[in-house]
């Protein structure tokens, strides 16, 4: 069963540094320094969001005697899911603001 | 007191040679990877087959970090977060089992410091509380190791049944009532059993029947620990039906409080003392199961047989 609780703050600060070029494939680490995670935080949270099917995943091949990375980027519905966070997000401000003029 | 003497003698050789067998190199050369990668490798054998792709992603990134401490702070990382990755599956229900055990132990020993006032005694009148503090960091000690050990695929049920095992012997070899429990004194062929053929049987029949030395040292070392917390959790509730009661009869100059306290010091004891048999000489038996199942021949196939296919 699919939960429609919203995501913490710290997934969705991933899910907009993800957003911010959802075409761009991302390193783990990069992504963890970008959001100021660490990566004990910052892959639990990839996990999530890949059972979910907002996060697609990919491997970089290998060029020297290092093993291969992993890649990130938003899927179609990862991308629909920020813009409808977005939204959200925007309406709570706008009832908040309404709220305390109201009060005032 | 010799079987104890043997164990103590022969494990730490028995590790080295194990150590030295597995990478010769590493004492030649020194260590050939680094701590974090292997602190990460380690961490991630403890991830559920289905994520298995996220500990190699772990893995590569670190591979393409640079600098010691750069790395040892994302491994470290990494590792605390495998260490909780769901899904646990069964081992989720073994390790709510002995976390239920251990809490049961605690608190009837923090009941029984209050009861009768033990925080008072000892070092600076607070030498019950310093115990109560032991006892608990050596708990929480097993069960983090035991929650290690039970995300190793196939290693809850035979531990935790082979920690059911060593405790039934033991406490078969003792007496169930709690006045066996607080005057058993293990002698002859009780040690011998308790000391030797119990963990031995433990390590011996997980490596054959998982066909694998290193399960069977996993399993050994979590029936050590589940072993360890079960003991624990039955001499305690026995402390806790006798008080200061009980045997010896004559009274040797103990005061109710210091009765107590001398009970369950020895439990603390046997706990430290049978978990270290337990995970040395099952450790032991399956690596000698595995040496000699591994030498032993398989039978040729007859050459007529394969000839008439």
């Amino acid at each position: 069963m699919q939960r429609n609780r919203p995501p913490s703050p710290q997934t969705g600060n991933v899910l907009r540094a993800l957003a911010a070029d959802p075409a761009r494939w991302r390193y783990g680490y990069d992504l963890g320094t970008e959001v100021n995670l660490k990566s004990g935080s910052l892959y639990p949270i990839l996990v999530r969001l890949a059972d979910r099917g907002l996060l697609e995943t990919a491997w970089e091949p290998s060029l020297d005697s290092r093993p291969p990375r992993h890649l990130y980027r938003l899927t179609g519905d990862g991308r629909d899911f920020v813009a409808a966070l977005t939204v959200a997000r925007s309406d709570r401000r706008a009832t908040h603001r309404r709220n305390r003029l109201s009060e005032a | 007191m010799m079987p104890l003497f043997f164990v103590f003698l022969l494990a730490p050789i028995a590790v080295a040679i194990a150590l030295y067998r597995r990478n010769p190199r590493r004492f030649l050369d020194g260590p050939t990877e680094d701590v974090p990668l292997r602190l990460l490798r380690w961490a991630i054998g403890l991830l559920s087959p289905q994520r298995a792709e996220w500990g190699q992603a772990m893995l590569g990134e670190l591979g393409h970090l640079d600098g010691r401490w750069r790395r040892t702070r994302f491994a470290i990382s990494c590792a605390s977060a495998a260490l909780v990755m769901p899904p646990w599956g069964q081992a989720a229900a073994g390790l709510w089992a002995m976390v239920a055990i251990t809490a049961a132990s605690f608190a009837i020993y923090a009941d029984l410091t209050v009861h009768y006032q033990l925080g008072a005694g000892g070092w600076f009148g607070v030498g019950g509380w310093i115990a109560l503090t032991v006892v608990l960091l050596i708990c929480v000690g097993y069960l983090l190791a035991a929650s290690a050990l039970l995300r190793r695929p196939g290693i809850a049920l035979p531990g935790l049944a082979g920690g059911l095992f060593a405790t039934l012997v033991g406490l078969a070899l003792s007496g169930f009532t709690a006045v066996d429990q607080v005057t058993y004194i293990p002698a002859g062929w009780h040690r011998g059993v308790a000391v030797l053929a119990v963990p031995a049987a433990i390590g011996v029949a997980s490596t054959l029947w998982r066909r694998d030395p290193a399960a069977g040292r996993r399993v050994a070392r979590l029936a050590a620990f589940s072993a360890g917390l079960l003991q624990l959790l039955y001499a305690t509730v026995a402390v806790a039906i006798l008080g200061g009661g009980g045997p010896p009869d004559e009274d040797g100059g103990f005061t109710v409080r210091g009765t107590v306290t001398d009970r369950l010091a020895n439990n603390i004891v046997d706990l430290m003392v049978s978990t270290l048999i337990i995970a040395l000489v099952g450790w032991a038996a399956a690596a000698l199961t595995g040496y000699l199942v591994r030498r032993s021949p398989t039978p040729a196939a007859d050459p007529f047989q394969l000839r008439g296919r």
